[in-house]
């Protein structure tokens, strides 16, 4: 029988490794998205986790509606980053300095 | 399974404005650039009878519906009532400038009129997945609006920081949910404070905590977690950055308040610590880099920056007479900015931004009426008395002191002072400095009369500031 | 057995997510993501949530990635440029990783999520349907978050139209009505014309 905590640890190595990309990768947003993606996928094996052992749906329920809204952040993410293209033809977060950040 | 079906009428205004956005969605499709304001008047009459229906609810006490999940209170009523407002003034004050852009499109108001239904949402919430959910309604709206002018690069610059900054702290926000969800099988608010009243969990209430209030920080802006707020201001078009400068901050006010005061109670001792943190860097770093910026609307990111740090302030030493006067000064703070960016609006023309420093010189020769509103504005911000904005803060330093916090009353009140200078540079260059520019004022009547009325109005709220407490100090119980 | 398929596909995913993070290639990355999505969806499948597994490759994997595939493709990226930096980063990287990673475990693990301290749940029994379960709760009890989370997903159709949407004046489009409805009057003109004759 497998034990919470190795969820819940896969679910933690997972986050980490999406905040080190978001450090890693601080110039390419297409791969910035990805790693908000890897983070939210980190929470949703988080609630699975605890649903089941908890014997409890409402974590199930609460990943439904994470999952709707990462596709409509996604969605709404990357029209702002094709906007953007067209705008600057670049995605380098080096280039975007007209702000000072 | 067994299933009653939910009292509907206390989610009255919701079901309202939602009706609302969705016809002036669907009808904005059949009007032209002449007729558009059609839109414009369907949108500022869905606040309206928002404010009725909210208002008319006010004082019947509380009532809780949808499971649990729904809770429409005095503390909900008055602050939505806030948000209709500053959010009507944002509409007023945007038209003549989108109008001369060619920005006036109806997606400006429908999604207007989302983030408020967001607002709401959050303000309602009694549950996790409601906290969740309202939140991003209302950012995922703003960050569309941020990237409204699309052939501006340095508003999708600005909304792509602001999306990124925002997807990282959802996922912050829900990490500590999960931990939350975790420590107490239960996404109920009222199960969540049952088990920190009951010093459950422990550790893991703690470590889901740490996460939550970074969340909460980025969403904030407040250091160190700022690092969209001055750019996405300085970005976005004025009538956006008024838009995502006002109202918002009262919905971020409600977040705190169901997350932390009503949901983690238990833990206040633990989330006191690491807001100190957050409000002493929020206070330092906003009010000194304030002092170094030349484009006034970066300048009042950073005054923003510096003013959630005092919301913060109220809210950490967890007393109701704390959150009263928290929810004083977000109500206030949300009409102050308003009125702020608004005067930017007013003195802007096509092809002028008016969002330098210098577009003040003068300002008190070429309009002597509208150099007095803007004296006022700047007086509520520093805290000048008799403005609102001093007994704002009064009453937040009042709430720190009886929570024996003294010190950090004192470092509040240090970094006012020091506050108190950039504010009152704008006003020295008002007053004292010649005028570069004698293009009159190009804004239409229905601006200059509401702006001033705004001024007016925080004049009157420093002189006659006894109603709004009472209002602040009766949701609160006290 | 269930002990093998769980550290299985764990290390899959841990594997995919680090590629994710360090991929040279924007397409290599969304590929990986893929893939961490899969193992993903066949862990929450272990844990019995096997309405949300099949969504997540269906909706996830079949609709969101193949955007990303699609605007990474579209966007045709100059790769060079983005690759700087990494490395002078990387020790940071790391360091991040492992400290967020050793505090995060000395709380979720065995200590206080252990065997011992939360009991493995029974199996759910043959005829339990998680779909049908969910499906009850979505439309009775959560049926107001419900509806909220349908306004977000018109308010992202709103906003992906309104900022990527554009007209371009002067294009030329088929207009399918006109083309069904144009008759032969309109097309073909006879025209009567003295017969050309040859000089004599």
């Amino acid at each position: 029988m497998i034990p919470l905590s190795n969820y819940l640890v896969v679910g933690a190595v997972l986050f980490g490794l999406s905040m080190a990309g978001i450090v890693l990768n601080r110039k390419n947003i297409i791969v910035l998205l990805m790693c908000v993606e890897l983070m939210l996928l980190a929470v949703n094996t988080n609630f699975i986790a605890f649903s089941r052992y908890l014997g409890d749906t409402a974590g199930q329920v609460f990943v439904f509606f994470i999952l709707t809204v990462a596709a409509a952040e996604a969605a709404i993410g990357l029209a702002i980053l094709v906007v953007l293209f067209r705008n600057r033809r670049t995605i380098n977060v080096e280039d975007l300095d007209e702000l000072k950040g | 399974m067994s299933f009653e079906v939910p009292q509907f009428s206390p989610a009255l205004p919701e079901m309202f404005v939602l009706a609302m956005a969705c016809l002036v969605l669907v009808l904005d499709l059949f009007l032209n650039d002449r007729t558009r304001v059609v839109t414009y008047l369907l949108s500022q009459a869905t606040l309206v009878g928002a404010a009725v229906l909210s208002l008319g609810q006010y004082g019947a006490g509380t009532a809780v519906t949808f499971s649990g999940m729904f809770v429409a209170d005095d503390v909900g009523h008055v602050l939505k009532a806030f948000i209709y407002l500053t959010v009507f003034l944002a509409f007023l004050y945007s038209r003549d400038y989108l109008r001369v852009r060619e920005l006036l499109r109806g997606e400006f108001f429908v999604l207007g009129l989302f983030a408020v239904l967001g607002m709401m949402v959050m303000i309602s919430a009694r549950n996790l997945l409601l906290v969740y959910l309202g939140l991003e309604l209302l950012s995922l709206s703003l960050y569309a609006l941020v990237a409204f002018n699309r052939d501006s690069s340095q508003a999708s610059e600005a909304a792509m920081k602001y999306f990124v900054t925002g997807a990282l702290a959802s996922g912050m926000l829900l990490y500590g949910m999960s931990m939350l969800y975790g420590a107490t099988g239960s996404l109920d608010l009222a199960r969540v404070a049952e088990s920190t009243a009951a010093g459950e969990g422990g550790l893991v209430f703690q470590f889901g905590l740490v996460f939550l209030v970074v969340g909460i920080g980025f969403k904030f802006g407040a250091v160190p977690f700022h690092m969209w707020v001055p750019d996405v201001y300085e970005g976005a078009p004025t009538p956006v950055t008024l838009f995502v400068g006002s109202a918002p901050k009262v919905a971020a006010f409600a977040m705190v308040i169901r997350l932390l005061a009503e949901g983690l109670g238990g833990l206040q001792p633990h989330w006191e610590g690491l807001l100190v943190v957050l409000v002493i860097l929020s206070l330092a770093v906003g009010n000194v880099i304030a002092i170094a910026q030349t484009n006034l609307k970066r300048m009042l990111a950073y005054s923003t920056i510096s003013h959630m740090g005092f919301l913060l302030l109220g809210v950490l030493s967890g007393t109701a007479m704390g959150y009263s006067a928290a929810m004083f000064y977000a109500v206030t703070y949300a009409l102050t900015a308003a009125g702020g960016f608004g005067m930017i609006i007013l003195l802007s023309r096509n092809g002028f931004e008016a969002d330098r420093l210098e577009d003040f010189r003068g300002l008190g020769a070429r309009s002597p009426w509208f150099a007095f509103i803007m004296l006022v504005l700047m007086f509520s911000m520093a805290g000048v008395p008799p403005t609102v904005g001093f007994y704002a803060k009064l009453a937040v330093l009042q709430a720190a002191v009886g929570a024996d916090l003294v010190w950090l009353a004192v470092v509040a009140v240090v970094f006012s002072v020091i506050g108190a200078f950039y504010y009152l540079r704008v006003v020295r260059l008002m007053y004292f400095e010649p005028a570069q520019d004698a293009a009159p004022l190009e804004a239409g009547g229905d601006l200059r009369l509401v702006i001033s009325a705004n001024g007016l109005a925080l004049l009157a709220l420093g002189i006659f500031p006894g109603a709004l407490f009472a209002v602040c100090n009766s949701a609160f119980g006290l | 057995m269930e002990q093998a398929i769980f550290y299985f596909f764990s290390a899959v995913l841990i594997f995919a997510a680090g590629m994710v993070i360090t991929a040279r290639n924007p397409v290599h990355a969304v590929l990986f993501l893929v893939l961490a999505f899969f193992t993903s969806a066949a862990l929450w499948l272990l844990l019995e949530a096997e309405f949300l597994a099949i969504v997540l490759v269906l909706v996830y994997v079949g609709a969101v990635m193949v955007l990303f595939l699609f605007v990474v493709m579209m966007l045709d990226i100059n790769l060079a440029p983005l690759r700087e930096g990494f490395a002078r980063y990387l020790p940071v990287g790391v360091l991040v990783l492992a400290l967020v990673v050793l505090e995060m475990v000395l709380v979720v693990g065995p200590r206080l999520f252990g065997a011992e301290a939360v009991t493995v749940p029974a199996r759910q029994a043959a005829e339990y349907s998680n779909t049908e379960t969910l499906g009850e709760l979505l439309y009775t009890v959560y049926v107001y978050p419900f509806e909220v989370a349908s306004v977000i997903l018109l308010v992202a159709i709103v906003a992906a139209i309104a900022l990527t949407l554009r007209r371009r004046p002067g294009t030329l489009k088929q207009e399918v009505g006109r083309q069904v409805a144009a008759n032969r009057g309109e097309r073909v003109r006879l025209v009567r014309m003295a017969a050309e004759r040859s000089k004599r």
